[in-house]
């Protein structure tokens, strides 16, 4: 059997574990950013717990992956659990250090134009900082994103869903015909929805990034 | 500006080693060491578990998961920076784009499917997880190589140029140096990746403290599934704090 | 090489040209200039206008399409560019210092470049650090970044000065600095080249700039065409066309005054009275001037003698009260006999 034919065949089960990888990242990815983005907006302004948080983050992602979905498992199970909690935490870190970078790479004139028009300091946060920052924020969210994507497939070791299931099919039948087949096609199936991750977010790019900061003279 | 800070700035410019930070790492995982070493000594092991919690296994799993490591990442040294800078060098436009484009899209590739993708071309064993390493750490360090050198003041290089430096004493003295940065981080940043990935080894029979994560998910055996990981993340975070401090002692000073 | 004495070289630009390929017109287009040994001339002109490329033709940062450069009557497009340069001072607007050396190493680059010995250097470094008012050894272990953007401006001078070339190349060497400590370290190189006599090509946008600093200016437009060249007491007085004209701007015989020193002119060999304002001989006209307007007067004293208000109308070859040029004194013959052009002075001052 080639590979077309064991896509073929195996369409209903790739694309299911297809559906199921991009879900599981794409909670994780969505409940990091809104508590990331909450914790660049609390903590821009604080040196300590701003180091606090971004060291705490640093070192989440420094944990291997195999060895942080092992450790979750007496906490949260096998399965969708241990994996959602594990990479929701691999993505804090991207997130939190390119919110707080962008909130503090505004240009100090613009923080003073706002505060001199008599705009308060959420308001200036809300509608000064974080727009200006906006684009960084969501390049910290597409990084942490591509990394999920490979992080997921380890997370089938664990019972996870996703086309790591695939990946580890492959391995445990070395030496038979679809084993690479499998792989192949967990592997590839991987790269296309990174590909199509990264299309989500130029869109989400071009239509939330202000226009002024989109334009070029 | 005062004497005291002239006279510090003659001895000590810049606080190279930022005391607190380079301390607090090693503490807090001779802390996790001892409390994971207390746990399984108060835990009644069976015969199995026993047998996987030796010293001496113990000792040949770091030893091979430390070897791994440094191994692909001499590697990555070897091949990366020179691309790298050949990849700046480049005059034709094209070539900086398509490499970031590549490095991009191959950090898309998941490590595992790399890992068994490359077994079934070379078997299962150490060298294969070696390959899959290099290959998987090579562009993160080819890039920040690229891009560091790219990312010098083009002033520094034409007062270089204007003072009679030739084309190599440039790259040499001024543009590599101000790399040395940006090569580091991708270095660093390389090394965690590999002592993260290092436990895939264990898939393809490259040994590791992965070996244990494995066969203790294999075998039902929790605690040498646990020090298994807890003994990988404190050797991930050991490696991260040598290169942090490896870092701080190899960047010029000025910079 | 035309370095044998490091107490300047005569520059001759023959026919320059510079035609970027692509481009319809060149950058730089025939451009004959002779630079006599030990001066400091000055390329002005807007920008793009070519005064830029055409200096680094001469060190060849930028190769020229056709003409020729001698240096000390050699033949610069015969040598290798890399020992040519060793050979030429160059500082710039950027200064351009390597973060990751100390000044002392920043200065001595070029010495080792140069194969200079160890002890050599050192001393040199040392004796460059005091040159440009650095004490070394408070600067020479410290790193760029530790300066003040004045400290650094000096350091790129004494890096640019190192191996004692006899031409230097400055781009707008003091651009990137605030008002008072561009004119603290314009002040400071007067002085210095007033010891030193390179040759020296000073490029900048900064007429005033030209005037203080230049032995000639070289007044240049689009294509690096020359306007006009000579002193710039000459291009004050006599510019020769609209364009130089429009660039020294509305106050031209002010200019001038601010170039000639009280000194220099010939003052009436009478004692001053004591309530006469006084000042000192190496004061500018300018300044002389300004203390008459101040006093309501037309004479100040002066260590020579008195200067009056039509020796300084001579010195710049203007009647005191012809009406070919509005000076303020030609307004004082419509006032009533009796006020003098004090009072007429005062007047337009109030006004």
């Amino acid at each position: 059997m080639n590979f077309s034919e064991y896509v073929v065949s195996r369409w209903d089960t790739l694309s299911l574990a297809a559906a199921e990888h991009a879900l599981v990242v794409g909670i994780a990815i969505g409940v990091s950013t809104a508590v990331g983005i909450g914790i660049g907006l609390l903590t821009h302004d604080l040196p300590k717990v701003r180091g606090l948080s971004l060291a705490i983050s640093a070192a989440i992602l420094t944990v291997p992956s195999l060895a942080l979905l092992t450790l979750l498992i007496p906490i949260t199970g096998l399965g969708w659990g241990s994996t959602l909690v594990a990479l929701t935490a691999y993505a804090f870190l991207p997130i939190i250090r390119n919110t707080v970078a962008g909130l503090r790479g505004v240009d100090a004139a613009m923080v003073e134009a706002g505060r001199g028009m008599g705009m308060g300091r959420a308001r200036v946060l809300l509608k000064v900082r974080l727009p200006l920052a906006w684009p960084l924020i969501l390049t910290g969210v597409r990084v942490a994103t591509q990394m999920l994507i490979g992080i997921a497939a380890i997370a089938a070791y664990v019972d996870g869903p996703g086309l790591g299931t695939q990946i580890f099919e492959g391995l445990s039948r070395l030496g038979s015909v679809n084993a690479l087949n499998a792989t192949l096609a967990g592997t590839l199936g991987i790269v296309v929805i990174a590909v199509l991750f990264d299309l989500f977010f130029f869109a989400v790019r071009q239509l939330t990034i202000p226009r002024g900061l989109r334009v070029r003279p | 500006m005062t004497t005291a800070t002239l006279r510090a700035g003659r001895t000590r410019p810049f606080g190279r080693v930022s005391g607190l930070r380079h301390v607090i790492t090693p503490v807090i995982l001779c802390g996790v060491l001892f409390a994971l070493y207390a746990w399984i000594s108060a835990q009644n092991l069976d015969s199995i578990e026993s047998r996987s919690l030796t010293r001496e296994f113990l000792l040949a799993k770091a030893v091979e998961h430390v070897q791994l490591t440094f191994l692909a990442t001499a590697l990555v040294v070897v091949v990366a920076i020179p691309l790298g800078v050949v990849a700046s060098r480049a005059r034709n436009r094209l070539i900086a784009p398509v490499i970031l484009t590549v490095a991009n899209l191959g950090q898309a590739i998941p490590c595992i499917g790399l890992l068994v993708l490359c077994t079934f071309l070379l078997g299962v064993g150490f060298q294969t997880a070696l390959v899959g390493l290099v290959a998987y750490a090579v562009l993160p360090v080819l890039r920040n190589t690229m891009v560091g050198v790219q990312q010098v003041d083009p002033a520094l290089i034409e007062a270089a140029r204007g003072m009679g430096m030739t084309r190599g004493q440039v790259l040499r003295r001024v543009e590599l140096k101000l790399a040395v940065p940006a090569i580091l981080a991708g270095l660093r940043t390389a090394l965690v990746l590999t002592v993260g990935v290092a436990t895939l080894g264990a898939f393809v029979a490259a040994g590791g403290f992965g070996e244990l994560i494995i066969n203790g998910l294999k075998l039902n055996r929790m605690p040498v599934t646990i020090v298994g990981a807890v003994l990988t993340a404190c050797i991930a975070f050991f490696i991260d704090w040598l290169s942090g401090l490896a870092e701080d002692l190899l960047k010029p000073r000025g910079i | 090489m035309f370095d044998r004495d490091t107490g300047g070289a005569r520059i001759e630009l023959r026919a320059l040209t510079k035609h970027y390929p692509g481009q319809p017109a060149p950058a730089v287009d025939h451009v004959d200039l002779d630079i006599p040994a030990g001066e400091l001339v000055v390329f002005v002109g807007p920008s793009g206008c070519g005064k830029t490329t055409t200096m680094k033709m001469i060190n060849r940062l930028v190769e020229p399409t056709s003409g020729e450069i001698r240096i000390g009557g050699e033949d610069v497009l015969s040598l290798h560019p890399d020992e040519l340069r060793r050979h030429i001072g160059y500082a710039i607007q950027q200064v351009g210092l390597f973060p990751h050396q100390t000044i002392g190493q920043n200065i001595g680059l070029v010495p080792k470049l140069l194969g200079w010995s160890a002890a050599r250097t050192a001393e040199r470094v040392e004796e460059l650090l005091t040159l440009v008012n650095l004490e070394p050894s408070a600067f020479h272990d410290r790193y760029p970044s530790q300066l003040s953007g004045g400290q650094q401006q000096r350091v790129g001078v004494a890096r640019a000065l190192a191996a004692d070339p006899p031409v230097m190349l400055m781009d707008e060497p003091f651009g990137a600095t605030d008002p008072i400590t561009r004119e603290h370290l314009q002040n400071e190189f007067v002085k210095l080249q007033k010891q030193l006599r390179k040759t020296i090509i000073f490029v900048t946008h900064d007429f005033e700039e030209a005037i203080k600093l230049g032995d000639r200016i070289a007044v240049l437009r689009e294509r690096s065409h020359i306007a006009q060249y000579d002193t710039p007491a000459n291009i004050l007085a006599h510019p020769a066309d609209d364009y130089v004209a429009g660039f020294i701007g509305q106050d031209a015989t002010l200019k001038r005054l601010a170039l000639l020193r009280v000194g220099d002119v010939e003052c009436t060999q009478q004692r001053g009275s004591a309530d006469m304002p006084q000042i000192t001989s190496d004061a500018s006209l300018r300044e002389a001037l300004d203390v008459m307007l101040a006093h309501g007067t037309d004479r100040c004293g002066s260590p020579s003698g008195v200067l009056t208000y039509g020796a300084l109308c001579e010195a710049v070859g203007t009647e005191p009260a012809s009406a070919s040029e509005p000076t303020p004194a030609s307004a004082a013959r419509k006032e009533p006999v009796g006020a003098g052009p004090a009072t007429a002075l005062k007047e337009a001052v109030r006004r």
